[in-house]
């Protein structure tokens, strides 16, 4: 009845179908759903019904004080936060790397923090953190011999989002640490023994031939890092819930009390498309500047 | 191997030791509440939801009571700041996930209003009364006609009345030695502060470092005059204590604001003020850390929810037992007298979800907690729940134990001159979003992000965004509707 070509077709259509699907129902349509929403007024709080609105939720959200300063908070916990991650990760991994047998260990003890759960952490460190009974400010306390008192990590705003950001680099450098050792393993044994022949000293051999092959796989570990910290909201939770004031809000944050506290459901969506044209602008910028990498080989 | 046995060994000695002491500290039937249990509903299993924690210990003290009418208790801990979120999107999602709700009164509006809630009227009036009647008008009004009723109906029954009140270290305010010393300092005689301008003094004058002296003893650590609720949640019902009391009212009949009125902001600037005699991390102290200084013996007095007094009569926790006083909460000067005002934010309310498949194993589930072992629940130190009934408040014999007669009557007198201050949380439609507009203003202005004025000039802005959003008309209406309760009882003068 059917030609074999096209019968080969509905067979390869029948098995892909249940993917299709399940895209369409947990991934596509929620995102088209969430689009729509984007452009309309849903106040959950007081009724259920859904009216039109065109852009009305992006000019609020351009015109949003808060939404700006949660994006602040953001984007100073991405910048300086990641590169803190990235500076002692790639530290850590160069360490490690000099280490002989005793690797294993230090390396499955500095993965610790990558596995605990950041909803854990969060409470570990606001005890660490709490002014009164926290062992930090009491090291501090008593390594100056009384001379020095910590402050209120959590309660201080100057303090609140680097306490925040500390937090993160506590967990997450050890992932940044672990790419790079899995890229510095990769570098051929040769290049840096050529190097090393060729009079280069530990620095040299680092910038000149260790960096740049280490290049791809740092963008990707930043790719990583970044997204992850656009979206932190379990420590923000958990430490300060955005305050004092607004100093730790982030825009996950915000984005959370708007759909959740304030049932605000045109406003949440639009925002969050915000975020999403964001992460993918960033993404692209990133997957760009990888791609040229990995053409231009060493220099 | 041995030495892992013998931990296994030692961790089941441990908890045969602990047993023991725990079942002592399980509250028994008082038996001073006349119910009878509903019939057996053959094994029925009712879902419970609620905020984590000590406040939903009464479904196990009363397992046995569940287990006689045939129900199965199943329980769903959510945390406290998240109460709203998980009612809500289970509601909206029509999930039927939940029989029994346990949420804050601010979210009656809400919740009753949008048709989440099974009215609670006509299973009040069964009969017979013994095993149906909660007893209602047993109930102090406030928590009767605004926790539980919205537009004329009965939608919940409350579990726990709260409302705040001022608690004070009682051995240093009559000790001989600082009386004279803030006397001397103050020229007037040391007592708990009656106005917002004597709680910044008294403040001051027991805020001391290490190695200063407190009636007669050197300190190990700095002591402090007193700590508010500074994390970001309910930072704006320390600062309405004050607003109220000052003349603020937040709308009119119109809700139109006065939020950044000059009283509002002098309200705010006190609050501001008393941070200066407050431990250096206060702006994250949330109940935790307010109580556990206040009961830790860090701070000389506080505002406070009306369990923290219980909480400091339990010497596994309390380094001040038997030395706590409690008192009406400060107010403003307005025409010459004072006007003291408590806000009574949170509280806990427990209504029947309207798509629950056992609604009448629900009530009698509820009725037994509201009503039936209401006193017994309110008079331990194993629940944060406070009292909300005439007979919790004329049976200070069901304190005794916890506190000792005496202090138990202090304690529920005490808590008799909170509730007639007492002022209401919003709880109409869209409470969650104008409280928080004004928690965050008011948080950041105490971080010193922004100024008292400029902070509630925000705030008004923000109330009135929320306003027009939501439908000014509609709100208007909800909020007029609430006016009408806070007279009926009498909280708005």
């Amino acid at each position: 009845m059917f030609s074999s070509g096209v019968k080969q077709r509905w067979v390869a259509f029948v098995f892909v179908l249940p993917v299709l699907v399940l895209l369409l129902s947990v991934s596509i349509y929620p995102l088209l759903r969430t689009l729509g929403l984007a452009f309309s007024s849903l106040e959950l709080t007081v009724s259920p019904v859904e009216t039109f609105i065109g852009l009305d939720n992006f000019a609020k959200a351009f015109s949003d004080a808060r939404f700006w300063n949660a994006m602040g908070n953001t984007l100073t916990l991405v910048t300086v936060g990641v590169a803190i991650q990235l500076v002692l990760g790639t530290a850590l991994a160069l360490l490690l790397s000099e280490i002989g047998f005793t690797r294993v260990v230090w390396l499955t003890a500095l993965l610790l923090p990558v596995m605990i759960a950041p909803v854990v952490s969060g409470f570990q460190f606001r005890v660490i953190y709490n002014d009164t009974f926290g062992p930090l400010n009491y090291l501090i306390k008593t390594l100056s011999g009384g001379l020095v008192t910590g402050p209120p990590w959590l309660a201080d705003t100057r303090t609140a989002l680097f306490t925040i950001m500390m937090t993160d680099v506590w967990q997450w450098t050890p992932f940044m640490m672990l790419l790079v050792l899995a890229g510095l393993e990769s570098i051929p044994l040769e290049l840096t023994e050529a190097a090393e022949v060729d009079g280069a000293g530990y620095w040299g051999t680092f910038w000149r031939i260790k960096l740049p092959l280490l290049l791809p796989v740092i963008v990707i570990g930043l790719l990583i890092r970044v997204m992850d910290t656009f979206k932190t909201f379990d420590l923000v939770f958990l430490l300060t819930g955005g305050g004092p004031g607004s100093s730790t809000e982030t825009i996950a944050f915000y984005t959370y009390l708007n759909g959740f506290r304030f049932f605000s459901m045109g406003y949440t969506a639009a925002i969050a498309f915000i975020q999403l044209i964001i992460i993918i602008v960033i993404a692209r910028v990133f997957l760009v500047v990888q791609k040229r990498m990995r053409g231009g080989g060493i220099q | 191997m041995f030495r892992v046995k013998g931990f296994f060994m030692l961790l089941a000695a441990l908890a045969l030791l602990a047993v023991p002491v725990l079942a002592q500290e399980m509250p028994t039937h008082l038996g001073v509440v006349d119910y009878e249990l509903c019939d057996n509903f053959g094994g029925v299993t009712v879902t419970v939801v609620g905020d984590a924690g000590h406040n939903l210990a009464p479904y196990e003290f009363w397992k046995d009571d569940f287990a006689a009418m045939g129900i199965n208790i199943e329980i769903v801990e959510v945390p406290f700041a998240d109460v709203y979120q998980v009612l809500k999107t289970e509601f909206v999602a029509g999930s039927g996930a939940f029989d029994v709700v346990t949420f804050y009164p601010s979210y009656i509006g809400d919740f009753a209003g949008n048709g989440y809630l099974l009215p609670l009227d006509d299973f009040i009036a069964r009969e017979p009364a013994a095993v149906w009647d909660p007893n209602m008008d047993d109930v102090l009004a406030p928590f009767r006609e605004l926790y539980n009723k919205w537009a004329g109906q009965t939608y919940a029954l409350t579990i726990d009345g709260d409302v705040l009140v001022l608690m004070y270290r009682a051995d240093l305010f009559e000790n001989a030695e600082e009386q004279a010393a803030f006397q001397a300092q103050y020229g007037r005689e040391l007592r708990p502060p009656e106005t917002w301008d004597e709680w910044l003094e008294v403040a001051e004058f027991f805020t001391r470092p290490a190695g200063a002296t407190l009636a007669g003893e050197t300190l190990t650590q700095p002591f402090y005059g007193t700590a508010e609720f500074g994390r970001r949640g309910f930072s704006y019902a320390w600062y309405l204590n004050r607003a109220a009391s000052n003349g603020v009212t937040l709308f009119d009949e119109q809700m139109n604001t006065d939020i950044n009125s000059p009283q509002a902001v002098a309200a705010l600037q006190n609050m501001i003020d008393t941070l200066k005699f407050a431990p250096p991390d206060v702006l994250n102290f949330g109940y935790d850390e307010l109580r556990d200084a206040f009961i830790g013996g860090q701070l000389a007095m506080v505002v406070q929810w009306t369990d923290v007094p219980k909480k400091a009569a339990d010497p596994s926790i309390s380094q001040i037992v038997g030395k706590v006083g409690v008192g009406r909460v400060p107010g403003f000067v307005v025409d010459g007298e004072v006007a003291h005002r408590s806000m009574m934010p949170v509280g806990r309310v427990v209504g029947i979800a309207a798509d629950s498949d056992v609604p009448e194993a629900a009530y009698c589930v509820a009725k037994h907690i509201a009503y039936n072992t209401s006193l017994e629940n309110v008079s331990t130190s194993l629940t944060g729940l406070d009292p909300y009934r005439t007979l919790h408040l004329t049976n200070p014999e069901a304190f005794a134990p916890l506190m000792g007669l005496e202090n138990a009557q202090a304690y529920l007198e005490g808590l008799q001159v909170a509730l007639a201050d007492g002022y209401p949380d919003l709880f109409i439609p869209g409470a969650a979003q104008y409280q928080d507009a004004l928690d965050i203003q008011v948080n950041r202005a105490l971080a010193g992000e922004t100024s008292a004025q400029e902070a509630l000039d925000a705030v008004a802005a923000a109330w009135n965004e929320i306003t027009d959003r939501l439908g000014r008309d509609t709100q208007v209406a909800f909020w007029q509707q609430a006016l009408e309760s806070y007279r009926a009882v009498g909280l708005i003068r």
